[in-house]
């Protein structure tokens, strides 16, 4: 059968609600989207192959300048196989310091996808009140590693600097706040009946197209799919880790997943201080140089599983790597499931925004 | 109609108009714990030569001499990323960033770098060209001149009998200048760097 | 200067529209212009609009390291913006590349070898208020008595062309 399409729909490159240049192609009959493609590379830098050849110290930064939205992840995965390669230990206080500064990270991007979302859909109220809450996480970031968002933290062997005690109280303090705010907000959004239009039923994603796409992260655990990296983590094991599942599979269940694995985060990086009072004075450095070998780790960036495939040589410099981002299967699987159906040509922003697409993650 | 006037009261008072139209956030200070630019302490650098070895970003620090004869490094906005690893690997506490010296000095921890060369003798075509350019070798030995044959055992490497050989290892800075200069990339310069706390 | 003019030049310090574009930047930069809207820094109590729609800008904001792609479409995105206009490159990919600067790397940096930039705010990234305070600085600069001098350039070219011509 031949199709009839009446527009062929460009949105992009430059596009107000976009944070990054993409284009989404649709095809539209009246107002309802046929097919819709994604096409990239406006930001295609070849990073990975500037990294080889380059010792930690150097990849390290270009790792976190992969993505500067979730840097703190691609810093710890990256410092975490290079690690494992060399059979460095990493002290017990300085693998709780890691999990703060990596919720905080987590619990940054979250409110910053929420932002967007809500943006997307003209809540602008929501949104202002969720990008000045995330003003102050990273205001705790900043307390903690002297940076906003390239924090350059996590080193093999250990992190860059301890927390000290007056900051650890602060922290708190930011928590207690943070908890009471997004209570407030959670419940803003689950009322708002404008929302609730645009977001209950729009842009469904079954169970089984999350997996024949292998879309990652929140995108999938919002469709029923009960797996997150971080159950593989040692440190995240420590502190009893499990993951939160929805199984609405709309906008709506994936922001509100976000929303969720914000408490959650606050949570885990509560219990990581409470460990942290019991091991005051211990090392946060372990030593170690980096040394020969191959490895691939995964950890869960606040977008999905991030894979590091590295080889090193005999003086730890990087030989072979490859990165393998989420952001590539999520907007697959907006693009090719979510976006096929939608009621209308407005929806297809926030349905391809609510699945919180990473365009500098993708093509690096 | 009255709420038109009550609205109207409200919003004709001095005082409302005036936060309406000049209404500002409190002025933004940034926070002292923040790591920006490098700033020179006033100690006096030795010239070793970490800072330059652990920046992360091509031509971000050069360590220059200025007009009294004293060597001091530079920072370079616009390639400078802020991470501060110059500052934790100042062996002399020369530069300062926010919070990083204090934190190291509570923590004690350190960036210690070690340079190892290693040298492809199928590529290597025995030009001479690294051992010349080396800053080192010239400072031991000035007279090592274009075929950097040496008769001072002193220096890092030099020619000899038709082959590039290594002496001294131990000396050489990481500069990455023998790197550079080489026609044939045949000579490495790979800087490993421990993260310590003692 | 005329009435007209200085009339001009107070509103167009009160009313600057931004507009933004990633040329291949990771991302922190566009982040942090995005935190410029939260109240906290609260952009457009100085009356600086984020629209991101270049025909209505004032001023382009440029982040990233100018990668392959956007070789022609930036020059044609600053050809869109109507005049006075002005650009700055927030970050230091645009000025030297950043960690990309490298043998291999797919990007062609300085961003002002493309469009004719007018400032630049080093860091990577920059504080939200240093971006502020860097756009608030040179907004009076570059649009202050922007038709007198225009009038003045034209005058300039035609006295040049003319006594070419002779
Ligand atoms: S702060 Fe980092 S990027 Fe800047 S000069 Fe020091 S080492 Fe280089
Ligand atoms: S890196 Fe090369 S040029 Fe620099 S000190 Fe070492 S041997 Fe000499
Ligand atoms: S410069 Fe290169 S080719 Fe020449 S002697 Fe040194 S290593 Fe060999
Ligand atoms: S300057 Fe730094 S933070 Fe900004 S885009 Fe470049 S790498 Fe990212």
């Amino acid at each position: 059968m031949k199709k009839v399409v009446d527009v062929s729909l460009p949105i992009g490159p430059v596009h107000p609600c976009f944070k990054e240049p993409a284009r989404i192609k649709c095809e539209t009959m009246g107002e309802k989207v046929l097919s819709a493609e994604v096409e990239m590379g406006y930001v295609k830098k070849g990073i990975e192959k500037i990294m080889v050849g380059r010792p930690w110290q150097e990849v390290m930064f270009l790792a976190e300048r992969i993505c500067g939205i979730c840097s703190v992840i691609h810093n710890m995965v990256f410092i975490e196989t290079v690690e494992r390669i060399s059979d460095i230990e990493v002290p017990i206080r300085a693998q709780y310091l890691r999990v703060i500064v990596n919720e905080l990270d987590r619990m940054q991007s979250h409110l910053l996808a929420n932002y967007s979302y809500c943006y997307t859909i003209e809540h602008e109220t929501l949104a202002m009140y969720l990008i000045n809450l995330r003003e102050t996480v990273v205001d705790q970031l900043e307390l903690i590693t002297g940076a906003r968002i390239t924090c350059a933290y996590i080193i093999p062997g250990g992190v860059r600097f301890d927390l000290r005690d007056e900051d650890a109280e602060t922290l708190k303090a930011a928590l207690d706040k943070c908890e009471k705010d997004i209570s407030r907000f959670v419940k803003i959004f689950e009322e708002g009946p404008l929302i609730a239009l645009r977001s209950k039923d729009v842009g469904i994603i079954t169970k089984e197209e999350i997996i024949a796409s292998q879309a990652a992260g929140p995108t999938a655990r919002a469709s029923g799919v009960d797996f997150d990296h971080r159950l593989n983590h040692p440190t995240y094991q420590k502190l009893d880790f499990k993951p939160i599942v929805l199984n609405s599979c709309d906008n709506y269940a994936r922001i509100m997943l976000r929303f969720k694995e914000l408490f959650q985060s606050i949570e885990l990086i509560r219990e990581c201080l409470k460990r942290l009072e019991g091991l005051k004075g211990e090392t946060i450095r372990g030593g170690g140089e980096v040394g020969e070998g191959e490895f691939t780790w995964t950890g869960e960036a606040p977008r999905g599983g991030l894979t590091y495939h590295v080889k090193t040589n005999r003086y730890g410099h990087v030989e072979e790597i490859s990165v393998q981002t989420p952001s590539i299967m999520n907007m697959d699987a907006c693009a090719h499931y979510m976006l096929k159906g939608a009621d209308s040509a407005a929806d297809i922003t926030a349905v391809f925004i609510s699945s919180d697409p990473c365009i500098s993650c993708n093509e690096r | 109609m009255f709420s038109i006037i009550c609205y109207l009261k409200e919003f004709l008072r001095a005082e409302w108009i005036k936060k309406f139209l000049f209404a500002k956030t409190p002025p933004l200070v940034t926070p002292p714990h923040y790591r920006d630019f490098p700033q020179l302490t006033g100690k006096e650098c030795s010239h070793e030569l970490r800072c330059m070895m652990i920046c992360p970003v091509p031509d971000a620090i050069k360590v220059l001499k200025g007009e009294d004869g004293k060597w001091r490094p530079v920072i370079y906005k616009g390639h400078c990323l802020r991470c501060g690893l110059c500052v934790e690997a100042c062996p002399d506490n020369v530069l300062t960033s926010g919070r990083i010296l204090e934190q190291n000095e509570i923590d004690r921890t350190s960036l210690l770098g070690t340079y190892h060369l290693v040298i492809d003798n199928k590529l290597c075509m025995k030009c001479g060209n690294c051992s010349v350019a080396c800053p080192i070798n010239k400072e031991i030995d000035p007279r090592l001149a274009h075929n950097a044959t040496s008769s001072n055992d002193d220096v890092i490497m030099r020619i000899k009998n038709s082959k590039l050989t290594i002496l001294h290892p131990e000396k050489c800075t990481g500069c990455k200048t023998c790197e550079e200069t080489c026609p044939n990339r045949a000579i490495r310069v790979y800087r490993r760097v421990e993260a310590v706390q003692d | 200067m005329s009435i007209i003019q200085s009339i001009k030049n107070k509103v167009r310090q009160r009313s600057i529209h931004v507009c933004y574009v990633n040329v291949g930047s990771c991302n922190g930069c566009d982040i942090e212009i995005l935190a410029c809207l939260a109240p906290r820094y609260d952009i457009e109590q100085y009356g600086i609009y984020v629209h991101n729609n270049p025909r209505e800008a004032d001023i382009l904001l440029i982040t990233g390291a100018f990668t392959e792609q956007w070789e022609d479409k930036l020059k044609h995105l600053w050809d869109l913006i109507p005049e006075p206009k002005a650009a700055i490159t927030i970050g230091n990919c645009p000025v030297s590349g950043c960690a990309y600067n490298r043998r291999g790397a797919r990007i062609d940096p300085p961003v002002s070898k493309h469009i004719p930039v007018a400032a630049n705010i080093p860091g990577c990234p920059p504080r939200p208020t240093e971006i502020i305070g860097t756009i608030l600085e040179l907004a009076p600069v570059v649009f202050k008595d922007y038709e007198e001098k225009k009038a003045k350039e034209a005058a300039e070219t035609e006295r040049k062309t003319k006594g070419a011509k002779k």
